[in-house]
């Protein structure tokens, strides 16, 4: 058994060594396929770096009548963290909202004026609610609406933020479903440039596979070493790209941080190593066993 | 044993190729097919290693009606008998050492005898000097004794030579009719098809004439070109 393997993966080797020309071409073919792939991962990375930011920065406040209680706005926080949909909910009391305004407004004398005339605190105690889906806000508004202490909210800053709200949403949405949509067509473009090549190159080679047919080569003799060439095909192809990958990502990165603070292309690529490394290779592998499989299926029915 | 009963057969065209033939052949003869181009030599062959099958008939051998077969067990009949083409299909990309032990690999043959029995084969065909030469490398002679050399590994019981010398001289035509009479002496079953007059008249054994898909006459002893 392990000599039949050796036997199968020596003349996958050979072949791909002997038509060397062809190999060249597949692999490099195959190259260009994979590069797309890692494109496409990138430009998913950055979309999806950048809706969850937007996404992040979307959420609402709950504003309390002065005469309600820390016990009663506690027990609102309490049964807020239980919804499902509810990732945080932070308070901020009155005293600390004052003391954030002040802080956010120190450089504006003519604001740390009026509140010194004032003497009393405006500001509301509130509460601050981050959903993890913008979609569920209006449930959660809804929630609060039919609340016990309907009474002690003063305003849901929802209704002044829904239209900015449902912006981000829709650009949100747009970009995840685009993305898939040019994920998927690019990809399906890409699988079928990959296996019109190696079914070239098969096909550059009917004569021979004819000849295996004739001489007694049962088809599994004659397709395993075609799919150890075609997974050949797959793993240059795969080495090549990470070699031509991350220089390319190292270069990029900082142009794009500039572009997008706080986006570290190649921290990604670094940090997800393996899993890159072993997508591209597996990718390329299965791309050119299974285009391999297909197309030497048709040649062998003598 | 070999027997064709009643076969007729048509190609994609539609066009009836062979007509009616039928055809006994013992265990250990010599029989060279003759005829024009067009007259169902090659065919008669196909039908042999089942590249085609016919549309009415039996094609018998060892007692198996091979029209019947599985076409998984299409690749064991051919193991079974050596083939030999006029164009020696032959793999391009393979040394003659690597072509011969192919045959022997499809076989599941293990590699200590391949590695044996491959050196003895080209040596019997006088090609143990280009064991590691790409058929491009070799002239038409050499590439039909190649050739004969993979038929011959397996030890087949029966050889199907198609037009064998067709692409060959006079001389190369004399040594590849030689071998195939040596290994026929040896109790192989060879069947020739050709339209080469000096090769038939000089093996000397069975003819069978063949003319439009029918076979017009049958010499079993000592048969001649007649058409």
């Amino acid at each position: 058994m392990k000599g039949h393997f050796r036997r199968i993966f020596m003349a996958g080797w050979t072949n791909f060594k002997r038509n060397s020309y062809l190999s060249f071409g597949t692999t490099g073919v195959m190259v260009l396929v994979l590069m797309l792939f890692s494109g496409l991962m990138v430009v998913n990375f950055l979309s999806s770096t950048i809706v969850g930011s937007l996404e992040d920065k979307v959420d609402i406040s709950v504003y309390f009548k002065n005469e309600a209680s820390e016990v009663e706005i506690g027990e609102v926080k309490g049964q807020l963290e239980n919804l499902n949909s509810v990732v945080r909910v932070e308070y901020v009391s009155q005293g600390q909202a004052l003391s954030d305004f002040k802080e956010r407004h120190a450089g504006d004398a003519l604001i740390q004026e009026s509140l010194a005339e004032l003497g009393d605190n405006p500001l509301q105690a509130s509460l601050n609610i981050k959903a993890d889906d913008s979609s569920e806000y209006p449930a959660i508004v809804e929630f609060l609406e039919a609340n016990k202490f309907r009474s002690l909210v003063d305003k849901i800053n929802f209704y002044e933020n829904e239209q900015v709200i449902k912006r981000v949403q829709s650009i949100s949405s747009g970009m995840r479903n685009w993305g898939f949509l040019a994920t998927v067509i690019l990809s399906v473009v890409a699988v079928l440039v990959t296996f019109n090549t190696i079914r070239l190159t098969i096909y550059n080679q009917r004569q021979e596979i004819e000849i295996m047919r004739l001489v007694g080569g049962s088809n599994s003799h004659i397709k395993a070493p075609y799919l150890v060439e075609g997974g050949m095909y797959g793993i240059l192809a795969g080495i090549i790209t990470l070699f031509v990958f991350y220089p390319v990502v190292y270069f990029v990165s900082p142009k794009v941080e500039s572009l997008i603070p706080g986006v570290s292309l190649i921290g990604y690529f670094v940090s997800n190593g393996f899993q890159y490394i072993f997508l591209v290779v597996f990718v390329g592998v299965l791309l050119g066993v299974a285009s391999s499989f297909i197309a030497i299926r048709r040649f062998l029915k003598i | 044993m070999i027997e064709l009963k009643d076969i007729c057969a048509i190609y994609e065209d539609e066009k009836e190729v062979l007509n009616n033939v039928s055809l006994h052949i013992k265990d250990g003869e010599f029989v060279s097919i003759i005829g024009p181009s067009g007259a169902g030599k090659s065919t008669l062959l196909r039908l042999m290693t089942r590249e085609i099958l016919p549309y009415q008939g039996q094609v018998v051998i060892d007692d198996v009606n091979i029209v019947d077969l599985p076409s998984n067990a299409v690749p064991l009949l051919r193991r079974k008998i050596g083939t030999i083409y006029q164009d020696f299909k032959l793999l391009s990309n393979k040394t003659a050492f690597e072509n011969v032990a192919f045959a022997m690999e499809v076989c599941g043959i293990d590699e200590h005898e391949i590695n044996g029995d491959v050196p003895k084969v080209l040596d019997i065909v006088g090609l143990s000097n280009k064991m590691n030469s790409f058929p491009h490398q070799m002239s038409g002679g050499e590439k039909q004794r190649l050739a004969i050399a993979r038929a011959l590994i397996h030890r087949p019981r029966i050889i199907l030579a198609d037009e064998p010398t067709g692409n060959l001289d006079m001389v190369n035509s004399y040594d590849v009719v030689k071998l195939l009479t040596k290994i026929n002496e040896l109790g192989t079953t060879v069947i020739l098809a050709t339209h080469n007059r000096e090769v038939v008249n000089g093996i000397g054994k069975r003819v069978i004439s063949m003319e439009k898909g029918k076979i017009i006459r049958d010499q079993i002893v000592n048969g001649k070109y007649v058409l």
